[in-house]
């Protein structure tokens, strides 16, 4: 298992492709997070700072990096795409790996991604958090992170499906934008009871739209409270839905022929 | 075990063409197998097959009397089409990631650069290397790990005639150390020079398959000159032993019973009054043995 993650990297570091999407993550996440809580709305007293305070930084700042998710799912079809692109997929099948090896290789590739955001968000969150001197709880929502961490690898095996199954880059990367565009109007067409339990929807859910600090009253809470329980059955719906998209990546891959 | 490779009955469309219709073939240990046929023959299907990358629509194939499986592959060194590699890493580098997947010592990394003449090109990006130096460097990756088995296909292509002269010492090196190859080609003479046995297929089909010279039929062809033509072809056909009589411009093209020479025509014909102005020995009728079988 190792020995796979160890081939992916040997293929990564010299890929400036990867160094590129990782660096606007990595620089642009923290930003646009400042930039967020620097929002004044004219006769709207709000402070928007609040919103680096503990414990609701943890939802805050995994909803402003969720939108950076769709890079990653981005960089995972890239990264399939090049290996039939190089037909270096075929190659490494002729060469000795299992065409299961292929998918495991890019699963674990992608658990890497995904905890290298997760920890990146940790460390900035905690910054923010430590340096805005708020006293509130730092653990009690720290379960963000992790829901935050099974919808980067949801989008990023949407993206792994959709590689496999399309195989040219260019393709890919609009079917993967379309497919998040084409289930928002499908869903449009189908009774919400249904729709709610669409994949995207679902992968997207995971990092809920936060409700600032100061706009909370007694009757939201009740709603809040039933979207973090809601919130436990998306992350098993997520989980779910991950596993099957790795399932059908494999079952396509030993279908089709490797050119 | 002697057997390296036992397909039975493979068969393969690509919509309604028949890419390959029951093809079974046994390979031997330490044979030097040719695979010929023209292009669209099959050769390569076979060869995907036979390797995991393309699936067969019936039929079966065993390496080493199991069931394929990627630890047999990996004692496999494969070519196939083209070379595939990452065009951004280096030669060192893409290697070395053969290297993880055979599990083989990055030891071999150098030992098969210089092989194949390419260590001193050995940090340079394989987008920049010309398509020669390309073949060079899938040849490279056939060699890691020293693998008892080898299978190329057109392992030859996009060399220059130094290389190909250069690949074909290779293969016959590694002939001799009793390696068993399998090889597909179209180009005949790179068949003749390096294989020990043959299998001919045509649009899907095995025509013919055995020891080179059994299923080639490689006897000499002679050919003889004279002023009459017509009166030298109605006198060869009155001497024993010969056959094949085949004008071709000013020459008499024939094949000789075997144990008969050049002398002994020479002399027949004398005999019978003609005066020969050329007589020759033809290079090997391979060729068109070859493209009578394709026909």
């Amino acid at each position: 298992m190792l020995n796979l993650l160890h081939i992916e990297y040997k293929k990564l570091i010299p890929y400036s492709t990867f160094w590129m999407i990782f660096g606007l993550f990595f620089f642009f996440t923290p930003i646009v997070f400042y930039g967020a809580g620097q929002i004044k709305i004219e006769g709207f007293p709000i402070d928007f700072t609040t919103m680096y305070n503990f414990p609701n930084i943890w939802n805050n700042i995994t909803y402003i990096a969720s939108w950076f998710n769709l890079l990653m799912g981005m960089l995972i079809v890239i990264l399939v795409c090049n290996e039939f692109s190089f037909k270096t997929c075929r190659q490494h099948i002729i060469d000795g790996h299992s065409k299961a090896d292929f998918i495991v290789s890019k699963i674990l590739l992608m658990t890497s991604f995904a905890l290298i955001c997760t920890v990146y968000l940790f460390i900035t969150g905690s910054l923010f958090g430590f340096i805005s001197g708020g006293n509130g709880s730092f653990t009690a929502q720290i379960n963000y992170l992790l829901v935050y961490f099974i919808q980067a690898l949801g989008y990023m095996s949407v993206g792994l499906i959709i590689a496999v199954l399309i195989r040219s880059s260019a393709l890919s990367i609009i079917m993967f934008l379309f497919s998040i565009l084409a289930e928002t109007i499908i869903r449009t067409l189908v009774p919400d009871f249904i729709g709610q339990y669409f994949p995207m929807k679902i992968i997207s859910n995971l990092t809920p739209v936060p409700t600032p600090e100061g706009m909370i009253t007694e009757q939201m809470r009740n709603t809040i409270m039933q979207e973090e329980m809601w919130l436990n059955t998306t992350l098993l719906i997520a989980i779910i839905y991950i596993l099957a998209f790795w399932r059908v990546a494999y079952f396509i891959l030993t279908k089709k022929d490797i050119k | 075990m002697n057997t390296i490779l036992n397909i039975n009955g493979i068969s393969k469309s690509y919509g309604k063409v028949k890419a390959l219709n029951n093809l079974s073939l046994k390979i031997n240990k330490g044979e030097i197998y040719g695979i010929l046929g023209p292009n669209g023959s099959g050769k390569t299907t076979t060869l995907g097959i036979i390797l995991n990358v393309l699936n067969s629509d019936s039929g079966s194939f065993e390496w080493y009397g199991e069931p394929p499986s990627k630890y047999s592959r990996k004692k496999i060194g494969s070519l196939l089409e083209t070379p595939n590699f990452y065009p951004y890493l280096s030669a060192r580098q893409n290697l070395s990631i053969v290297c993880k997947i055979k599990e083989v010592s990055e030891k071999e990394v150098d030992r098969v650069l210089s092989t194949v003449g390419l260590i001193n090109r050995a940090n340079s990006k394989f987008e920049t290397y010309s398509l020669g130096m390309k073949q060079r460097l899938a040849i490279a990756s056939v060699l890691m790990g020293d693998p008892e088995v080898l299978v190329l296909d057109e392992p030859t292509n996009g060399l220059d005639p130094l290389g190909i002269s250069e690949i074909r010492t290779i293969i016959l090196d590694l002939a001799t150390e009793g390696k068993t190859i399998i090889m597909a080609s179209h180009i005949l003479d790179e068949v003749e020079k390096t294989c020990s046995h043959v299998a001919v297929l045509k649009m899907g089909n095995l025509l013919t398959f055995g020891p080179i010279q059994t299923v080639l039929n490689n006897q000499e062809q002679l050919f003889v000159s004279s002023d009459n033509l017509d009166l030298l072809k109605l006198t060869l056909s009155q001497i024993d032993g010969i056959s094949g009589i085949n004008q071709v411009s000013n020459k008499v093209y024939l094949m000789l019973a075997e144990g008969k020479t050049s002398a002994y025509l020479n002399k027949a014909l004398f005999d019978k009054g003609i005066i020969v102005s050329e007589i020759g020995v033809h290079k090997s009728n391979l060729e068109s043995n070859f493209l009578e079988l394709i026909k």
